[in-house]
């Protein structure tokens, strides 16, 4: 009964191709917004901020990198550990030997590695599809692991192995290092994540993101209407890496402080394409609501079973969490393959004719 | 359709065209020409190369021998987005649509060639790229008004029933305003009243909009009511060429219709 | 310099200033590519049958590998464990077929696909729960042990992995040519509803593929437990199967094995020869790229067809 759109008339192309045709939406996201920019700021402690809401916004940069390649252009890809860790050896690199500039500017310039990798290792693309490609992007995983682990330039030959965030400030404010408040770390990630957020959406409703779909629906039908089929994918892979650049590269400088190449593995892959099924594919508002999911199950089951009377160790509940996620993804692939977004738009039609149904 | 409108200009001419996979010849040394303005059919028995001849033509198979003038340019090879450039654009024999995308969204799909603006611009969505696709959407929007598909215009087109699909692909290459129609058998699989629908369309748009026409077609009648000249193809071979009264008439067509068996 | 005399240069010389070493090098490659070409059987039976791209085969060695070594543990004798062992894996070809693939008859591959990384991952939590996580050995009485002969060193275990293997495959050839299951399931892999409309009973033909590559996978299992232990890392090397079945082809029987030799033998010379000058551990990708470079110029595989797109 408050959410219709009954009345709203709209007497431009312009209005009826807005994000949030709906006015209802609108003050949703307003809602949102509001609460993601000021209220959490305010209420929350920093346990909050970095074990759930830094890595959850953080998380839905990879997830709707993976998604513009996956969900949209419908490359599947297993290398998304490794295109992050492109984005975050770029930024340690270059905010070691170029004190000087600035962090935020570090971290964009990053993403632009990532998608040069993105791109060559796009290139297969062009003659293989599916599990194919899939490998394809395997050899990514691997390989550019193994390299970052090898050769000692990469982390400054340090004896650790490992790279550590230095401290950076921006205005007198510190935004990476371990002096760096979670607040501060909170509102980078945050920023990024609204301003990438609403770029993904602008493409996947315009020219660009029609001819990504086209090659996922019908790659011939599209190269016979004029799309070219090399272009498209490599910009898919060249976007989708970019995400994934500048979301490695908040992922150790905004949250981990430091890490080895192990954080970039395989089950990182994994794991931001769970939150793509789970969130639903070809969805934005999907990828980040799949990336909320995936960041607050383990958490959830860590503290809730304790709470209620029944211990896990660890172990067990790293287990556990492996079977939930699995069975879930199996459970929304074959109920809902659109996933939470889909989800969502069921219980908005819902509440569209609430309460009269008829 | 009449004979006073239509223009002696050749707007594509196919010389020689010989097509064959592995050890089997698609096509045969086929020659014929296509006049501006006109509905030009393609007809013959199944397996009689027509869909390959329609595949040469928009340069999806790149033929062994022969060439292609589209326009006064001539090429031997070329990629199918060329092509599309070119002002060719086609539907396909079983339906080829993107079915994740709505009616609408697949109309601008076939706009795409004519949009410019880079993806810098897009995912800003401001200033040209949103003049652009404002100004695209209009275009979208005539197409689906000339095919009377407004109501559908939000729904995914998985979600369409057979004959509207047909509808809304033909929609998707008309949005392409091109200047050579391929329609591999549009009316496939639709009934009598669907087909009376679908051949008023492939005639207004020729009229209306003096898109030039290929089609394939297997309804003998609707064949011989609105194509100008047909030309019929048999196991790759040219069997006949000219208006439907000659080919009618003529005694190798029969044959092959009828199944007189091959010496 | 240095690096390129490392990489140009002197493998070369290594290589003929011993051939005796260099053959001795393949011959393990060879009898470590058998044990690529076992998991790798395992995804192109499913492959075959299904045409789906089984993720979890490798999740599937190890946890036949663990219930193995569980069963073992609780002092249940080796054969009566191996037939339990083979038992669970039928009765887990069976959940499968009713819990998953059932409800996604005729989705996309790419879809199913992602099922099965899930089937993964289930395979892996369950498996761990229920027989833990420690690597652990598993020893069911096959030989391990080198001998020389002709001047190069030769393994017990690794000859015996090679005879298993060429049996498995054998008969597994022969089952798909010349029955008639074997022919349905060929049908099935085609078309899944063309198949059922021709009365070829899609379930139990499931049912059977998917407890044959558990069969397999169990195979797969107790060489390679047998090998490094029984231990997480056996799902990593059943990905390992996937370069393999890029140069083989996913639905050739003879590509897997021809496949897992190749990469079994460019891996272990790559290693040898190369490895010093690139830091070692260029096994971890060596495969992967090797299958990349491969696809670049054949698509299709070794064995597959070319495919020829109609519209």
């Amino acid at each position: 009964m408050f959410y219709r759109e009954a009345g709203q008339f709209k007497n431009t192309y312009h209005a009826d191709q807005a994000i949030f045709p709906i006015i209802q939406d609108r003050w949703f996201m307003a809602l949102v917004l509001l609460v993601a920019f000021v209220v959490i700021p305010l209420w929350a402690n920093e346990y909050w901020f970095q074990a759930v809401l830094i890595p959850l916004y953080i998380y839905a940069i990879a997830a709707i990198g993976l998604n513009i390649l996956t969900g949209y252009a419908g490359q599947v890809s297993l290398g998304t550990g490794a295109f992050m860790a492109i984005g975050a050896y770029a930024t340690y690199k270059l905010c070691t030997a170029f004190p000087d500039l600035n962090i935020l500017i570090v971290f964009v310039i990053s993403g632009f590695f990532a998608a040069g990798v993105g791109i060559v290792f796009g290139i297969p693309s062009l003659r293989i599809k599916g599990f194919y490609l899939a490998v394809a992007t395997l050899a990514a995983q691997f390989f550019i692991l193994w390299l970052f682990n090898k050769v000692g330039w990469f982390y400054n030959n340090n004896p650790s192995g490992t790279i550590t965030a230095p401290p950076r400030e921006l205005f007198g404010i510190m935004i990476t290092g371990p002096e760096a408040h979670a607040l501060t770390r909170y509102y980078v990630s945050l920023g990024f994540l609204s301003v990438m957020a609403l770029a993904a959406k602008n493409l996947v409703r315009g020219r660009v993101g029609r001819s990504w779909m086209a090659i996922r629906d019908m790659d011939i039908a599209a190269e016979i209407i004029g799309i070219e089929p090399l272009k498209t994918k490599l910009m898919a892979f060249a976007i989708s890496s970019f995400y994934c650049g500048v979301a490695g590269a908040l992922f150790i400088f905004c949250w981990l402080g430091s890490a080895e190449t192990e954080a970039f593995d395989i089950f990182l892959s994994f794991q931001i394409m769970f939150m793509i099924i789970i969130g639903g594919l070809g969805s934005i508002m999907g990828s980040i609501m799949g990336a909320a999911f995936i960041t607050l199950l383990p958490i959830f089951l860590t503290n809730v079973p304790p709470m209620i009377g029944i211990p896990i160790a660890t172990d067990l509940s790293k287990h556990i969490e492996e079977i939930i996620f699995g069975v879930l993804i199996v459970f929304f692939l074959i109920a809902e393959p659109h996933g939470l977004a889909r989800l969502w738009q069921i219980a908005k039609e819902k509440l569209r004719q609430w309460p009269f149904p008829y | 359709m009449s004979e006073q409108n239509r223009s002696p200009d050749i707007l594509l001419n196919v010389e020689g065209i010989s097509l064959s996979f592995g050890g089997v010849k698609a096509l045969n040394n086929i020659s014929f020409d296509v006049r501006k303005g006109e509905i030009r059919a393609i007809i013959g028995p199944n397996g009689a190369g027509k869909s390959s001849m329609l595949n040469c033509i928009n340069g999806f198979y790149h033929p062994q021998e022969g060439q292609i003038t589209f326009k006064g340019e001539t090429r031997k090879q070329m990629q199918p987005h060329k092509a599309a450039e070119q002002g060719i654009a086609r539907t396909f024999q079983n339906i080829a649509l993107f079915k994740g995308m709505s009616t609408l969204d697949n109309i601008m799909t076939g706009r795409n060639l004519k949009m410019k603006t880079n993806f810098l611009w897009q995912a800003l969505h401001l200033g040209p790229a949103r003049r652009e696709e404002m100004q695209h959407r209009e275009a979208a929007e005539r197409v689906i008004d000339f095919l009377e598909i407004e109501q559908i215009r939000k729904t995914p087109v998985g979600r369409l029933p057979y004959g509207l699909q047909k509808r809304v692909e033909l929609g998707r290459a008309l949005a392409a305003e091109p200047d050579l129609l391929l329609l591999d058998e549009p009316m496939a699989g639709m009934n009598h009243e669907e087909k009376e629908d679908m051949c008023r369309y492939i005639l207004d748009v020729n009229d209306q909009l003096g898109t030039t026409i290929v089609l394939i077609e297997h309804d003998m009648s609707v064949v011989m009511d609105i194509s100008d000249r047909v030309v019929v193809l048999d196991y790759g071979k040219l069997l006949a060429d000219g208006t439907p009264d000659v080919v009618r008439a003529n005694q190798d067509v029969i044959n092959a219709y009828l199944g007189v068996t091959h010496e | 310099m240095e690096f390129m005399e490392n990489v140009f240069v002197l493998p070369f010389l290594d290589i003929a200033d011993s051939p005796v070493f260099f053959l001795e090098v393949i011959i393990s490659g060879l009898l470590s590519g058998v044990m690529y070409s076992l998991v790798a059987l395992g995804f192109v039976l499913i492959f075959k049958a299904s045409g789906v791209f089984n993720f979890a085969q490798g999740a599937m060695v190890l946890f036949a590998a663990l219930t193995l070594v569980g069963l073992m543990e609780q002092g249940v004798p080796v054969v009566i464990a191996i037939l339990l062992t083979a038992l669970l894996m039928v009765v887990l070809a069976i959940l499968i077929e009713h819990m998953m693939l059932r409800h996604l008859v005729n989705q996309e591959g790419i879809i199913l696909f992602m099922a099965t990384i899930g089937l993964n991952f289930i395979l892996e939590g369950v498996g761990q729960i229920a027989w833990g996580s420690d690597v652990k050995k598993l020893d069911i009485g096959i030989p391990d042990q080198s001998f020389e002969y002709a001047g190069m060193l030769f393994n017990t275990l690794d000859l015996s992995a090679a005879l298993i293997a060429a049996i498995m495959v054998t008969t597994l050839a022969l089952f798909f040519q010349y029955t008639g299951t074997g022919r349905a399931l060929r049908a099935v892999a085609d078309d899944h509803q063309a198949a059922l409309s021709v009365g070829i009973p899609l379930k139990s033909i499931w049912i059977i593929v998917w407890s044959v590559a558990g069969l397999v996978a169990l195979v797969a299992g107790i060489l390679w437990g047998t090998k490094v232990g029984v231990q997480f890392s056996l799902v990593l090397i059943a990905l390992k199967a996937l370069p393999v079945l890029i140069l083989g082809g996913f639905t050739s029987v003879p590509g897997a094995i021809i496949g897992g030799l190749i990469i079994g033998v460019g891996e272990k010379v790559v290693e040898v020869y190369w490895g010093p000058a690139f830091g070692g551990a260029i096994e971890g990708w060596f495969a992967y790229m090797l299958a990349l470079a491969f696809l670049m110029f054949r698509p299709q595989g070794l064995f597959g067809e070319k495919i020829i797109e109609r519209v």
